[in-house]
């Protein structure tokens, strides 16, 4: 027990850090230990992940096909939706996964949901999504209605062209109606090609492309209601378009 | 929305430690005799919170009982990892050794006058450490003060880090400045002052003690210059943001006007900046009573309370307010009940509470002979 105490007092440093080393020493080589056991054999291998996962994965059973399986004995269907908007969606991500039907067509059949939740999700209105995008509101239009009532999911373009642009550009629509602008159809402003009801992004409306299509209400000799505010077009804005600082939809804001 | 409450309550935890770190290390390295009755209580505070300070974003990632897995397979480029790094060092070579140091004294006597399992509980916390020469006392004292230099950076690094991991997004104009790592740091301070008024003021309350009123008129003069640089930075970032006026400025204003007026515009900015800093200053300039004073101060603590964890609410939630393309505003709908949700939020809160009141138990942080009562 002398020689103990005596060798502890021969160790240089002061009594507390010699003892706090031994404590922090003893922690690290649990940590070193507790990794030797914990970290899988395979970790680190072949990147910052257990090799053998790959092998765990692979052996998982397989649920989804890919759609050039379905397209074997449904190549009615393919050729409807490869022509359609829908050309790029896969099978399997509205009908759910397919390896059960290939093995037993009969007993395991596959049925999209039915009602509004599935579709919504790409085409309830969010207005992060690029302009074009054909988007909804749900509580708007066509209420409780299942959607493929009205659109064949394999074709979707809708059965009977829009009357109002509304019907697509509800987020606009419902802007514009309460502004100053609410009197004026949308096809007073832009140009719109028949053929964009039809392929909306292959003949896309135009916008006034000059300062005098909004001087005609709103310049100062302008022929137009006395309320009707006016600039004086050569001074009023240097040559931007008016449309790139107003909001021609709802002008009051800017 | 990605990122809920769980990660509004991450850095406010983490911010309450490195504010009542660096509070605690204004005595020891700057001298401030004044605070010296709060200074134990804030290293004990600081490492209530921070045992607490990784379970919130264990339960966001899902599998919490998976936690080891950071510590014994960290990936080193991985800015996340970081924290496990940063962390560790914090409460093994900071915390608990300038609390170790700090009380070795006090756990020696009791381990000598305590009877039954307390006194081994002691001895084992001593870890046999029992010299009190004045030698070894002079030791510690020494130990600490290097231990709080150290601890300062460490602090800095500990909170300026979750303000790095948000700062560094470059794809979020909201999070994207190289200040948010500062006004991460000063919005720290602030609050761990804060918490410490109120911590202090409270407890002694509870002990039947009275407060000393130049350690709370003190604390009151750190939280009002923390206040004003905090407020600094903030205006700072947001006139270089104005004048900058990129693109995402529109959404930016829409957001602050819309979604975010009532957490930005009133409690953050009015409710726990503003009116805090008004009425410290009112208390200053006019000669106002002990008893007033110190309710004043409670009031101003409480307010920045909710200030800062607005201010953690606005950079987190209102980050993913708006979509990436910057056309329009979203929602965030707070569950109640589940792991991510407000309950779990709230027990993420009162915890370190309770564990503050254990170590209050274990380890006393009054010595009759300090915190002589004004």
């Amino acid at each position: 027990m002398k020689t103990i105490a005596h060798l502890w007092n021969a160790l240089p440093g002061p009594d507390q850090v010699k003892r706090l080393v031994i404590i922090f020493a003893l922690l690290l080589s649990c940590w070193f230990a507790l990794r030797q056991r914990l970290v899988p054999k395979t970790f680190g291998d072949a990147g910052h992940y257990r090799l053998t996962a790959i092998d765990s994965i692979e052996a998982q059973p397989v649920s989804y096909l890919g759609q050039s399986v379905c397209v074997e004995c449904h190549d009615d269907v393919s050729d409807l939706k490869s022509a359609s908007y829908h050309r790029d969606l896969s099978c399997e991500i509205c009908h759910g996964p397919g390896a059960m039907h290939l093995e037993d067509p009969e007993t395991y059949q596959l049925r999209p949901p039915k009602g509004r939740g599935l579709c919504t999700i790409c085409h309830a209105y969010n207005p992060s999504r690029p302009t074009g995008f054909p988007q909804i509101d749900p509580m708007q239009h066509n209420p409780l209605e299942p959607c493929n009532n009205c659109h064949d999911p394999h074709d979707p373009t809708p059965p009977s062209t829009p009357e109002e642009c509304g019907a697509c550009h509800g987020e606009i629509a419902r802007t514009k109606a309460i502004s100053h602008h609410a009197g004026l159809n949308c096809v007073y402003c832009h140009e719109t090609p028949d053929e964009h009801k039809h392929n909306p992004r292959a003949a896309i409306p135009h916008k006034p492309a000059n300062r005098q299509f909004c001087g005609a209400c709103h310049g100062e000799n302008a022929n137009s209601g006395r309320e009707i505010p006016r600039i004086d077009l050569e001074s009023h804005g240097g040559s931007n378009l008016c449309w790139e600082c107003h909001y021609p939809h709802y002008p009051e804001a800017y | 929305m990605h990122w809920g409450i769980l990660i509004v309550v991450y850095p406010y935890i983490t911010g309450l430690v490195a504010g009542a770190f660096i509070l605690a290390s204004l005595e020891r390295v700057f001298n401030v005799k004044e605070i010296m009755p709060t200074y134990r209580l804030s290293l004990l505070t600081a490492l209530s919170f921070l045992l607490i300070a990784p379970l919130p974003l264990l339960l966001h990632l899902g599998h919490p009982e998976r936690f080891y897995e950071i510590m014994i397979t960290p990936h080193l480029q991985s800015a996340m990892a970081m924290f496990g790094f940063v962390y560790v060092w914090y409460l093994m070579m900071v915390l608990i050794l300038e609390i170790w140091f700090e009380y070795r004294q006090d756990l020696v006597v009791l381990a000598r006058e305590e009877s039954g399992l307390k006194k081994y509980f002691y001895y084992l916390l001593t870890l046999g450490s029992l010299d009190l020469s004045e030698k070894s006392l002079q030791f510690d004292k020494k130990a600490v003060g290097f231990i709080t230099i150290l601890g300062i950076p460490s602090a800095f690094i500990l909170h300026g880090y979750v303000g790095f991991i948000f700062g560094s997004i470059k794809a979020n104009p909201w999070w994207s400045s190289v200040l948010i790592p500062i006004v991460f740091l000063f919005s720290a301070i602030v609050s761990g002052i804060a918490l410490m008024v109120l911590i202090y003021g409270i407890s002694t309350l509870l002990r039947g003690k009275s407060i000393n009123m130049p350690c709370m008129d003190k604390l009151a003069t750190y939280l009002l210059n923390a206040l004003i640089i905090d407020l600094s930075l903030e205006t700072l970032d947001f006139i270089h943001r104005v004048y900058e006026s990129v693109e995402s400025i529109h959404i930016m204003g829409q957001m602050i006007s819309q979604k975010l007026f009532i957490s930005l515009i009133v409690v953050q900015l009015m409710l726990g900046t503003l009116l805090p800093i008004v009425l410290i200053v009112v208390t200053k300039t006019f000669n106002v009573p002990a008893e007033l004073r110190r309710l004043v101060y409670f009031m101003a603590a409480i307010f920045v309370q909710i200030g800062i964890f607005s201010t953690r609410w606005n950079v987190v939630i209102g980050g993913q307010l708006f979509s990436k393309s910057l056309r329009g505003l979203t929602n965030y709908k707070m569950e109640l009940l589940g792991i991510e949700g407000l309950l779990i939020s709230i027990g993420l809160l009162i915890l370190p509470v309770v564990i503050l009141i254990v170590m209050i138990k274990i380890l006393p942080p009054w010595k009759e002979d300090i915190g002589a009562a004004s």
